[in-house]
């Protein structure tokens, strides 16, 4: 007949427990010595590396044939206990050896029972999510980005085979892909080695032009808590349900985690599931239908209360959520995961912020994932977690000002509007009865006033005058999106091409991905990529700010001349301002530097 | 006949309403030249030192309203002042709020 029994003990990193014995019957039929003796190596190595309570399930010999008539686009198939391997592959050892894990793989998830492939914790960490509206998984596996293997991707089958392979043949799979290797470590009673070690640092690309470091560090034991944070909505129908985000907790360097570090502000970070918008008009249809990509976003909190409070007027709430430490490291881990590997759909419905922040959570937290919720909008998400006690309210103030204080809720600028408004009216002579008709006047009615302003009078017109400069560039931004769309002359539509230049930029920082495209490695970059990386976004970056500055200066040149005139003048009572209070507050305020 | 607009759930801060114009937010980036003389400054800052002058306006705030209105920015300044200086140590909250504003 032809068949040699290859019987080996499997060998698993010198495991102390019994062995059980797997063994391969090969065809060697149309075999030359020299295939036989290449197969007996391939098989051998194959097995060396199999893990004991994977062997486990081989409870009969698998057949082994090298095949000349396998499908030209297949390295190998899996029957029964029977695998076919392309027979050229002899030829190539580690193509050949991997082909052979990967058809045991198969062959293993067949005599599981459940499947691997089909277990609820393996679906959420390799991408098939879950649907909304219905039970089960979505088809469509949206963690794209640095895959090793596009075929992994094409079922839940070959996911687990092709990355079965990797964890069993790349070192540094535990590092590209710690949940996964994790998992497996788990399935299959492994201890890894101490000898691969992947950093503690988790590495983010933070978005915004403004950031001295758009690559940021992150070692997850410095999180000391996450919180849900929420936006309230909002009169516009696009944010009338508010926004989902989290927030890290992120301790100051030299701070023991704990709840001190509450107070570190500057070293939270948010992570905000976004459509990334690429052109001027957002389309109801396309959020709908799916055609803006839904990103994660990782932002330094300043700025996210900044574009929140002042820019669109809208409150933050921040509740902690009850998660143990290794659960918030959990979290960091799988938000890198999405940061690097995600390239999923903005649906309005059914991928909007709240159900992509509960997908972040059920996929790092298992016992999340357990609770089946489903939400679709950010306060019902805020229920949810409620009602499942996944929430921790018991330290949040019940006084609204001393819960501002400590940072548990972020109030809209406009809410002190009008108590800076009567500061400075009763020190100031002011006509206007608020602060709406204070900030309605046309910016040089007011600067006379500004000249004479003592420091709390000064310190209340500062915070006025910054929003009227705000009021003032939504303002010029409406004008120009309004003629934008239009496309009235050939100049608009040199603005807009320099614009969607500098949007293609701008989308980068929303798929750090890109920046690797013909880099080898998948999953979370290492330290050659991450290398390659530092000088590429560095670079983006600074074309990025230098871009946003001189398409600003462009753009305003487009402003019709009353519009412009109110933006500048705006800016220079800002200014005026600034520095008499600079010059008030110097004269009382000890010296600092 | 009036045009419906669908229901759009939180997909506020859409990256591309705001050309770099406004002081709006696009693809995570708050491009807001509103926040007074120091949008050149914090780029080359350190992280404390760039939260002392985000929180300029919060220190605006707490002078204005006597301490009334204290953020958790501004707690958070205050904070980074004091462990950096001990001469800060002893300052009471106003003081170092007008420090913040003199910067």
């Amino acid at each position: 007949m032809g068949w040699i029994r290859v019987a080996l003990a499997a060998l698993w990193f010198g495991a102390a427990s019994a062995q059980a014995a797997v063994s391969f019957l090969v065809e060697t039929r149309d075999l030359s010595p020299a295939e036989q003796r290449a197969s007996g190596r391939v098989l051998e190595d194959a097995l060396k590396r199999l893990p004991p309570a994977f062997v486990e399930k081989f409870e009969r010999p698998v057949r082994v044939q090298w095949r000349d008539d396998l499908p030209a686009n297949k390295h190998g198939q899996a029957r029964r206990w029977r695998i076919s391997i392309k027979r050229s592959l002899l030829a190539d050892y580690d193509a050949a050896r991997a082909a052979v894990l990967h058809e045991l793989a198969h062959l293993h998830d067949r005599n599981t029972t459940p499947r691997i492939s089909r277990d609820p914790r393996f679906l959420d960490l390799a991408g098939w999510e879950r649907a909304v509206w219905r039970p089960g998984r979505r088809g469509r596996n949206a963690f794209s980005d640095r895959s090793p293997d596009a075929y992994e991707r094409a079922s839940p089958r070959e996911y687990f085979a092709v990355n079965l392979e990797h964890y069993l043949l790349d070192a540094a799979y535990r590092c590209r892909r710690p949940d996964m290797a994790a998992y497996f470590d788990q399935r299959f009673g492994v201890k890894p080695s101490p000898a691969v070690s992947c950093g503690d640092e988790l590495v983010f690309v933070q978005g915004g032009i403004a950031n001295s470091e758009p690559l940021r560090r992150l070692d997850p034991r410095r999180i000391a808590a996450v919180d849900y944070l929420l936006a309230d909505g909002n009169a516009r129908p696009m944010s009338a349900f508010g926004h989902s985000m989290l927030r890290l907790v992120v301790c100051a360097p030299e701070r023991e985690p704990g709840d001190d570090c509450r107070g570190d502000l500057q070293h939270h970070l948010v992570l905000s599931f976004r459509a990334f918008v690429d052109d001027l008009q957002i389309s109801g249809w396309r959020g709908l239908s799916g055609g803006y990509p839904s990103r994660l976003f990782v932002l330094p909190l300043s700025q996210v209360i900044d574009e929140y409070t002042k820019v669109e007027l809208r409150g933050l709430r921040s509740i902690p959520l009850e998660l143990s430490r290794p659960e918030i490291a959990a979290i960091a881990r799988r938000t890198a995961q999405r940061h690097w590997n995600y390239d999923g759909r903005y649906r309005f419905l059914t991928n909007n912020c709240a159900v992509e922040t509960l997908k972040l959570l059920g996929e790092a937290v298992p016992r999340i994932a357990a609770r089946e919720l489903s939400a679709i909008t950010p306060v019902g998400l805020l229920e949810k977690l409620r009602n499942e006690g996944l929430t921790n309210e018991q330290d949040i103030p019940g006084d609204a000002d001393e819960a501002i204080r400590q940072g548990y809720r972020f109030a809209p600028a406009d809410a002190y509007f009008d108590d800076m408004y009567a500061v400075a009216k009763s020190s100031l002579r002011l006509a206007p009865r608020d602060a709406a008709g204070w900030l309605a006047l046309a910016p040089s009615r007011r600067t006379e006033a500004l000249r004479q302003a003592d420091l709390r009078a000064a310190a209340a017109l500062l915070v006025l005058e910054s929003a009227a400069v705000r009021q003032q560039e939504a303002l010029a931004l409406d004008e120009l999106k309004r003629r934008y769309l239009r496309r009235a002359t050939k100049r608009d539509a040199d603005d807009l091409r320099q614009a969607r230049r500098w949007l293609e930029l701008a989308e980068r920082f929303s798929r750090p991905a890109a920046w690797l495209d013909g880099v080898a490695g998948y999953g979370l970059p290492q330290a050659d990529e991450l290398h390659a990386l530092e000088r590429r976004v560095e670079a983006d970056a600074i074309a990025l700010r230098e871009g946003g500055k001189a398409l600003k200066a462009a753009l305003r040149e487009r402003l019709s001349t009353p519009r412009r005139d109110m933006l500048e003048s705006a800016e220079t009572n800002l200014a005026l301002i600034g520095e008499r209070l600079r010059k008030l507050a110097g004269e009382e305020a000890p010296d600092l530097d | 006949m009036k045009h419906r607009v669908p229901i759009l759930l939180c997909a506020a801060s859409l990256a591309a309403i705001a050309l770099p114009a406004s002081a709006s937010s696009f693809a995570g980036t708050s491009v807001s030249s509103a926040t007074e003389g120091s949008s050149d400054s914090t780029s080359s800052s350190s992280g404390d030192d760039k939260l002392v002058i985000e929180a300029r306006e919060d220190a605006a705030g707490f002078v204005a309203s006597d301490g009334r209105i204290r953020s958790a920015r501004l707690e958070a300044a205050l904070r980074v002042l004091r462990e950096r200086d001990a001469r800060m140590r002893e300052a009471s909250d106003m003081a170092l709020a007008k420090a913040v504003l003199a910067r």
